[in-house]
């Protein structure tokens, strides 16, 4: 084997020496055996000839002997690939058309691969992934009580994960962390103002879980997360490197955050990005133990994921099992922590053991239908733009096919002839793909500022990873294949003797018969995807344009935690008294107004009610609510329908009043008069707690696509029984004369100025903030649209190059038939004719297509119908409306043809 | 591998060739006679199965070959039988005769 190769590798460095002594070798055998031959008495050229057909010619036996061997493959490449080059280099036009076509195709699916490795395949950055198990199979969020939904368990408590982690040995650890992240007010000794920064709290094993090391410092351990402990904060790589510029003081050394002194223990590794795959991962990890809210031995509520790395030699489905017993024993064991309504429910109560090799599922849930949609786009692209150069391969086929002729009729064989146009293809496409490769980082890059607006950091890498090169490399090959097969099977079909007598002259030509399907299948796939860019831009804007029941326009808001800046409960009515005193003096406001939080800013409370005289009402998921204060529905928008908005009355202790939106007063006051009625939180004895006072317009607070949530809004700082907690403010809203942004330094200022602690965590402009609601839907339509418009401009390229050829080689016969009277019209038509025909067909072939394609696409459309016809209509008439622009060139040439000039053509 | 039927012609000239060999080292034309020769005519070999076989014996390590002077004073390419090529005769020899004596064993069996 070794000698073989050795010696195959001895032949093709010294190819000549090994050739010329084959060559002499193979003579002399000859010569001998002609000898022989003489000696017997025949004349020289008998003996030769007879040698010939016995022992076989010079030429060929040497072929023979030489193709035996396995560098011959080596070397039959090679060769094909240096005739390939030349022929590429020969026509530079054609080459670069080519390449960027498939530059442009191959990067637009790299570019999505990317992403689809990023979030579908990659698994979290920690050691051995595959060990690690969630406890839960789904993503509901934040804080829950009492039983879960569907019975699958997700969210834990901190003592129900104690106690399955001390139950559960299986797990070599079992790691608890907020289903959600927190936000941070953050001072570092010496610098005079707080910043604002994500936090996740965690188990103290869980980098241990994780299998991590520190890149600088050390990581937390279970002694930090213990009560009584000193704080310790981990600060991400990436965090340290931006804010910090990789300051190696800021391990060891102090920071204030929320008002409590920490400790910086160290730094993660560069990649980590913590469980979950999200834009802006925690800045900080911070012990469990140092949660500010109190929920730590709180066994009702469930607020924490869990994590687990499996013991190697265990499997899965027992301790699944094992774990559904231990959540059912403590969940009998603890029925006073669960609402009497939930008891039913508990033995239905289970854990569902899921893979945490890629963290918790955000992302891949979020964005695996988009994905997947786009990848199928841009593979339809892909498709055309491979129709498109097997047309220009087709073309220039036919071009060369006296070239052709020649080689067949001295003998080449015909996979010969295959094999060598094929390598010219698939090295056309290994060059595009390459060249992919860079538009699939830039157009990875501008994808993900797309899809994460707002966004300061993401996790993703642009840069093309090594499943991304072979996939890149893969799809060139078969690219390369796909496009090349057809060119190569034509060219190698064609008889040589037609051709050399001279058969060219014909007025059709058998690579049409592979040419206008082609073009046909181009205009389908074009025609489907115009549709698809239609009916995607036309539903983001009825989403965006849609009436959200308040106003964006010159509003901004501000997100602000007064907990981070140490106020106590008490203090707040203070704090809103100055900000709504000071806000409203900044030059160019005109209203400003405080509230929990604002419309479609990611946050939605909820809360069960009970109206007084009325039996508690189970079937509707529990109204939305909020806080807000004086001026709220004027300044962001929302009309008052009937009675009056909460105002400067509502003090803490005025009479405690509400204010509901029309969902709410249908559902809950059907053909009553809401206004003065009574409803209250918590239970029925609170069902007079808040007295009616207004209805204001349905606004979307969260969801974009239903109707706007049943909702009441309350005053400020008007609790039942001294339930202080529930008066936070999270947002400021400001109604502004001109650009919002422009205020942001004198908003900043006077902030700073009612208290230098308060941070703001956030400040866009409310346009900004709606618009963030929709960038999956706006990366979708932005995408689809550019690949709509590449689909158009190929099969225009394709119509306008198939009918150039067709004039190109009928050229003759136009000029018989204008020398025997056709006029300018009739040629016209005949040009026409063709194109025309396949445009037809490729319409009627797209147009149902996309149809059925569409009603897939239905479930992400809002506000049209997937067979919306002004669409469909719109998609036809401007692709055929390029399409006749683009054949119409090539066919007025046609009509302009001498013909004296054409007859005597070739 | 002489326990594959497919592989028995080509195994054999390769068998014939080294036994070719086993005499004196010989030029290509020179044992395209011998075997003629030998065989009674039987087997007349063109040049491109022989330099095959040539090369595959020579890649494997069985012959190999050296320029020399011819008896009528011309140069050729002489090949050789090597230690290695003359072991794996005689193991051939032998599995070849084990094959012969079995097929005529079934033949002949009624």
């Amino acid at each position: 084997m070794l000698r073989n190769m050795a010696s195959g590798l001895r032949s093709l460095f010294r190819k000549e020496r090994v050739d010329r002594e084959l060559d002499e070798e193979l003579r002399d055998f000859l010569e001998l055996a002609t000898e022989e031959k003489m000696k017997q008495g025949t004349s020289r050229e008998d003996a030769l000839r007879a040698v010939r057909l016995e022992r076989g010619n010079l030429e060929v036996t040497k072929e023979f002997v030489r193709a035996a061997l396995w560098e011959s493959v080596v070397e039959t490449c090679w060769r094909d690939m240096r005739f390939a080059l030349r022929t590429l280099r020969k026509s530079p036009g054609f080459t670069a058309v080519a390449m960027l076509t498939l530059a442009l195709g191959i990067g637009a699916n790299a570019a999505i691969f990317t992403l689809i490795d990023a979030v579908l395949l990659k698994s979290l950055p920690v050691a051995n992934p595959t060990q690690l198990y969630r406890l839960g199979d789904n993503n509901n969020c934040c804080v829950m009580v009492g039983t879960q939904n569907g019975g699958s368990f997700v969210l834990y408590s901190y003592p129900l994960y104690e106690e399955l982690r001390d139950r559960t040995p299986e797990f070599t650890e079992l790691a608890a962390f907020e289903s959600y992240l927190s936000d941070l007010s953050v001072r570092r000794r010496g610098d005079s103002a707080a910043e604002p920064y994500k936090a996740e709290f965690v188990s103290g094993n869980y980098f241990t879980m994780f299998g991590i090391r520190a890149f600088a410092g050390r990581l937390l351990t279970p002694p930090d997360d213990s009560s009584g402990a000193l704080p310790v904060a981990v600060m991400n790589y990436y965090t340290w490197q931006q804010h910090f510029g990789l300051d190696p003081f800021v391990i060891g050394s102090t920071f204030n955050i929320n008002g409590v002194s920490y400790t910086i223990a160290g730094v993660t590794p560069p990649r980590f990005y913590g469980d979950t795959l999200r834009s802006d991962p925690p800045d900080f990890w911070l012990p469990l133990a140092a949660e500010p809210n109190g929920r730590l031995h709180d066994a009702k509520l469930e607020w924490l994921y869990v994590f687990g790395r499996l013991r190697p030699d265990v499997a899965p489905e027992p301790v699944q099992a094992r774990l559904t017993v231990e959540l059912q024993e403590w969940l009998g064991s603890h029925r006073k922590v669960i609402p009497e309504r939930d008891w039913k429910d508990i033995s239905q109560q289970h854990i569902r053991l899921t893979s945490a090799a890629g963290g918790v599922g955000q992302m891949q849930t979020a964005y695996a239908a988009g994905l997947r949609l786009l990848i199928t786009l841009s593979a339809l692209v892909l498709l055309i733009a491979c129709a498109n150069i097997a047309n220009l391969l087709l073309a220039r086929g036919s071009a060369n096919r006296s070239q052709t002729a020649v080689r067949l009729a001295l003998g080449a064989p015909r996979h010969r002839l295959i094999r060598q146009m094929l390598t010219e293809s698939v090295l056309l496409a290994l060059a595009g793909g390459a060249a992919g490769l860079y538009v699939a980082y830039v157009g990875t890059h501008a994808i993900l500022l797309l899809a994460f607006r707002g966004a300061h950091y993401i996790p993703i890498d642009a840069r093309p990873s090594v499943p991304v090169l072979g996939f890149a490399l893969l799809l060139s090959l078969a690219t390369g294949i796909v496009f090349g097969i057809a060119p190569a099977w034509m060219a190698s079909q064609s008889d040589p003797a037609d051709t050399l007598r001279g058969a060219g002259r014909s007025t059709g030509d058998r690579s049409s018969v592979v040419q206008k399907p082609l073009v046909t299948l181009q205009v389908a796939f074009s025609i489907v995807l115009l549709i698809g860019a239609g009916l995607v831009t036309q539903s983001l804007r009825n989403l965006e344009d849609q009436h959200f029941g308040f106003v964006t326009e010159g509003r901004l808001i501000v997100n602000i935690d007064p907990s981070l800046a140490g106020y106590t409960p008490e203090k707040l009515y203070g704090l809103y008294q100055r900000l709504e005193e000071a806000l409203p003096q900044i030059p160019g406001v005109l209203r400003a107004s405080l509230s929990g939080y604002s419309p479609l800013g990611g946050n939605n409370w909820n809360e069960r009610v009970y109206i007084e005289g009325k039996l508690p009402d189970y079937r509707w998921t529990a109204p939305s609510w909020d806080r807000v204060g004086p001026h709220y529905f004027e300044t962001i928008g929302t009309r008052l329908l009937r009675g009056r908005a909460i105002d400067e009355r509502d003090t803490p202790v005025a009479q405690h009043i509400a204010v509901i939106n029309e969902t709410f007063a249908n559902r809950f006051f059907v053909n009553e008069n809401p206004i003065g009625q009574r409803f209250g939180m918590g239970d029925t004895s609170h069902n007079g707690d808040y007295e009616i006072v207004g209805i204001v317009e349905d606004a979307k607070y969260q969801d974009t696509r239903g109707p706007a949530y049943a909702t009441f809004f309350l005053p400020l700082l008007q609790t039942p029984s001294g339930d202080q907690l529930r008066g936070w403010v999270g947002a400021i809203e400001l109604r502004v004369a001109g650009k919002p942004e422009n205020l942001e330094p004198a908003v900043r200022k006077i902030l700073a100025d009612v208290d230098p602690n308060l941070t703001v965590l956030k400040m866009v402009s409310f346009g900004e903030q709606v618009a963030r609601n929709f960038n999956q839907e706006r990366l979708i339509a932005r995408l689809t649209e550019l690949f709509g418009l590449l689909a158009l401009i190929l099969a225009c390229v394709g119509l306008y190059g198939i009918t150039a050829y067709a004039v190109a080689q009928r050229t003759n016969e136009i000029g018989i038939r204008m020398a025997l009277g056709a006029d300018r019209g009739n040629v016209l038509r005949l040009v026409l004719r063709g194109a025309l025909a396949q445009l037809g067909l490729g319409l009627g072939i797209g147009i149902p297509a996309a149809l059925a394609g569409g009603r897939v696409l239905a479930g992400q459309l809002y506000g049209v119908k997937s067979h919306d016809p002004m669409i469909l209509g719109l998609a036809a008439v401007i692709l055929a409306a390029c399409a006749v622009l683009a054949v119409s060139v090539p066919a007025r040439r046609a009509t302009r043809v001498d013909p004296i000039v054409a007859l005597r053509y070739e | 591998m002489p326990d594959k039927p497919s592989d028995l012609v080509q195994g054999t000239l390769d068998m014939l060739i080294l036994k070719t060999l086993a005499l004196e080292p010989m030029h290509g034309y020179g044992i395209a006679v011998r075997l003629e020769q030998m065989s009674k005519g039987v087997f007349r070999l063109n040049a491109g199965s022989l330099f095959v076989a040539f090369q595959r014996l020579q890649r494997a390590g069985l012959i190999r070959s050296e320029w020399k002077a011819t008896e009528n004073g011309r140069r050729a390419k002489y090949y050789v039988l090597t230690d290695q090529g003359r072991k794996r005769l005689n193991s051939e020899k032998r599995e070849w005769g084990r094959q012969v004596a079995a097929i005529a064993r079934i033949l002949e069996a009624s």
